[in-house]
């Protein structure tokens, strides 16, 4: 009978595996990041030319924040996080704008326009929607371990609406 | 519990034998002691897996090798199906925030139902593994069965047990004079009816279409298959679905490929159709597309992808472009006419210098005019203003505007802001004494339609059809021929004939009856039956 006995753990270890297989690739389908997740990396030409990857950010606190210029509130907060990158830089944070499908015109005039001096990025709809990213302005703050620690939807402001204040989100950020 | 399987015949049979192998009386204590008809089922041979002392291994095989089981994992997975396609799946649902789009459509039902994860029913790990257990079952449950019926009814013995016989579904008990003549002109009969015959003594088997008992089995076979086949979908590459629009003369990437797609031109085909009004009726849309393959330089915003043309095709309904495994299919289209390149002509003092080809989707910096090198610092494809300042709306060339720093030939520097929809045009810097340029609409390329098409890959089709066809070979196997047998047992000048059939007893009754006569025994089909054995 010990024939049997081999054929019986063939039989269930490949329904095992096959259920495994089917199971686990269907728990890894993350349709989009959550607080409290790994921020998923993430490879995109900016707007100087270079390749930029979120994973080499790993060790520094990541500002990251979705923006086209067709977009008001975007608009509106672009210069408080210049005024941000610019005051926390020291400390090590990293700020990247991530663009909404623009042409390169329309963002190299809007950038010179505002003085923006962080990264901009090039995204053809594809990290928008790894992200799940329907409303905009969306800004994930990613601690050194990329770890996504908090989400704004909206334009961020500072001190005057709690949820949405973007000193608060840093300092959260940088205290670990 | 430990039961004696030793039949009186000699036979030692393994646990859960209900027949004995050999003779077929009964051995199961229940059976013996009852003296109705005996169930045939599997041949009365024990279960495969059935043991007197069952360890871990053996509960689970044997869990999954319960019919009983497999009926519960399939009405289960019946019920789950039905709630299931009570409301719209997220997979249809027009929506990116399905949590939201269920509370508000369907109320507290629907927020129940996002909850519980029914609104992802065939996409869940739990279907996936309560198919997958059906799978299982499907699979012990034939082997525990289909092994012991093989060699149940490989190693048949014509001679049967007298009670065996008597408690048969189809009977009759008669006299012969002469055994041997009998037998002799019994076999005849029976080989006449396409049976196969083996004697033994006064004993005789007729039997023929055995192989129909292996229908269910291969519909099994065919099942399993089928479900394979679902689950590679699993697989990367085996699977995909994805929609996506494409202008008319836009090239796109084909979502998930390598591949883009160019759509030359949109056309509705309009014919008058067999219509009795003879009204115009729309019979078709098509995309006239090209396929390109990316060799290079596919996800830099900087350097246009290079493409290698593969092939042209007219998509139309039901004629999907084809090419290595995926197939493009024609969805839907939309009317929305959209600029998508502009020529303006640039003038001084009335004379022409030259025209600028604006691409309003994605323009190039910079251009040359004869001496007059023109960079476009600044565009704005759906002007508006935002606290005095000029903005965006959209990404849409609804009514774009451009800031041109022009570089003369003298090496003076002029700039200018140009709304070519609204002929406006003002000069922000240069020299004040000059005459300025004036820009002009020279020409527009537009699009029209847009295309919606589909991407689709299943590459576990041919498998699946396989496995269908698998399917419908067993069922007909096993619906349109039975299994039959005819057993003769002579004892002295007592003749016993008994018959089983896996369906159609009134056929094998007729068919008996028919046997019988020819060897001079006449007899009425209907009283050949015996299912009235032990019911008083």
């Amino acid at each position: 009978m010990a024939r049997n006995k081999w054929v019986q753990l063939t039989i269930l270890a490949v329904i095992i595996a096959a259920g495994a297989f089917t199971i686990g690739a269907n728990l890894s389908k993350t349709p989009a990041p959550k607080v409290g997740e790994t921020a998923p990396n993430f490879s995109l030409y900016g707007l100087d030319g270079a390749a930029y990857e979120l994973n080499d950010f790993i060790g520094h606190p990541v500002v990251l924040n979705f923006w086209g210029s067709f977009c008001e509130p975007c608009v509106r907060e672009m210069p408080l996080l210049q005024k941000k990158y610019e005051k926390y830089r020291d400390q090590g944070l990293v700020v990247l704008g991530v663009n909404l499908d623009e042409s390169t015109v329309t963002i190299n005039n809007f950038i010179r326009g505002m003085n923006i001096t962080f990264p901009i990025l090039l995204d053809k709809n594809v990290v928008r929607k790894q992200y799940g990213v329907y409303n905009y302005p969306t800004t994930f703050f990613i601690d050194e371990k990329g770890v996504i620690r908090q989400e704004i939807v909206g334009e961020m402001n500072e001190g005057s609406l709690p949820s949405h204040d973007i000193e608060k989100a840093i300092k959260r950020l940088l205290s670990g | 519990m430990l039961t004696n399987t030793k039949c009186e015949c000699g036979h030692q049979n393994p646990v859960g034998t209900v027949l004995c192998e050999a003779c077929g009386l009964p051995v199961q204590q229940e059976v013996a002691e009852s003296d109705g008809l005996l169930e045939m089922r599997y041949e009365g041979a024990a279960r495969r897996s059935q043991k007197s002392n069952p360890k871990l291994l053996d509960r689970i095989w044997n869990f999954f090798s319960s019919v009983k089981v497999a009926v519960y994992l399939i009405i289960i997975t019946l019920l789950l199906s039905i709630l299931g396609t009570l409301l719209p799946q997220v997979n249809v649902v027009p929506s990116y925030d399905p949590a939201s789009y269920y509370a508000e459509e369907y109320g507290k039902l629907g927020e129940l139902y996002y909850s519980l994860g029914l609104a992802d029913t065939f996409g869940s790990w739990w279907y996936k593994g309560l198919v997958l257990m059906i799978a299982a079952s499907l699979i012990i449950c034939s082997l525990d069965r289909i092994i012991p019926l093989y060699k149940a009814l490989k190693k048949q013995q014509p001679v049967k047990h007298e009670t065996f016989l008597k408690r048969q579904k189809v009977l009759y008990i008669g006299e012969v004079a002469d055994a041997e003549s009998w037998l002799k002109e019994a076999e005849e009969a029976i080989r006449e009816r396409r049976y196969q015959v083996t004697r033994e003594g006064t004993s005789l088997l007729g039997e023929k279409n055995r192989f129909s008992r292996w229908g269910p089995y291969i519909n099994h076979v065919g099942l399993i298959i089928l479900l394979a086949a679902l689950l590679t979908r699993g697989l990367p590459g085996w699977y995909m679905e994805q929609g996506f629009s494409v202008n008319e003369g836009q090239t796109v990437s084909i979502p998930g490929t390598n591949y883009y797609l160019k759509n030359l031109k949109f056309t509705e085909v309009k014919e008058v159709g067999p219509h009795v009004s003879g009204q115009e009726l729309q019979f078709a849309f098509e995309t006239d597309a090209i396929l390109y393959r990316c060799v290079a330089d596919c996800n830099n915003p900087f350097a246009e992808p290079q493409l290698e043309e593969v092939l042209q095709h007219k998509i139309r309904p039901n004629e999907p472009l084809k090419y290595d495994g995926y197939s493009i299919y024609q969805i839907d289209y939309a009317f929305s006419p959209q600029a998508t390149i502009m020529t303006l002509n640039v003038l001084r003092d009335g004379q022409p210098i030259g025209e600028l080809v604006l691409n309003l989707t994605d323009p190039a910096p910079a251009y040359q005019l004869g001496d007059v090198s023109v960079e476009l610092t600044g565009y704005y494809p759906e002007l508006t203003s935002v606290d005095g300042v000029p903005a965006t709306k959209s990404r849409l060339p609804n009514n774009p505007a451009f800031i041109l720093d022009m570089t003369l030939a003298d090496g003076t520097t002029e700039q200018y802001f140009v709304v070519p929809f609204q002929q406006y045009q003002t000069r922000i810097s240069g020299a004040e004494d000059s005459e300025p340029l004036t820009f002009e609409i020279g020409g527009m390329e537009a699009s029209f339609y847009s295309s919606y098409l589909m991407v689709k890959v299943e590459r576990a089709l041919p498998y699946v059809l396989a496995g269908a066809l698998i399917f419908l070979f067993g069922v007909v196997i096993g619906l349109y021929w039975q299994h039959r047998r005819i057993w003769v047992r002579i004892d002295g000048s007592r003749l016993i004939v008994a018959a089983h059939t896996n369906k159609n007893w009134y056929g094998l009754r007729d068919e008996l009856a028919k046997i019988l006569d020819k060897t001079g025994i006449e007899i009425d089909a209907k009283s050949l039956d015996n299912s009235g054995v032990g019911k008083s």
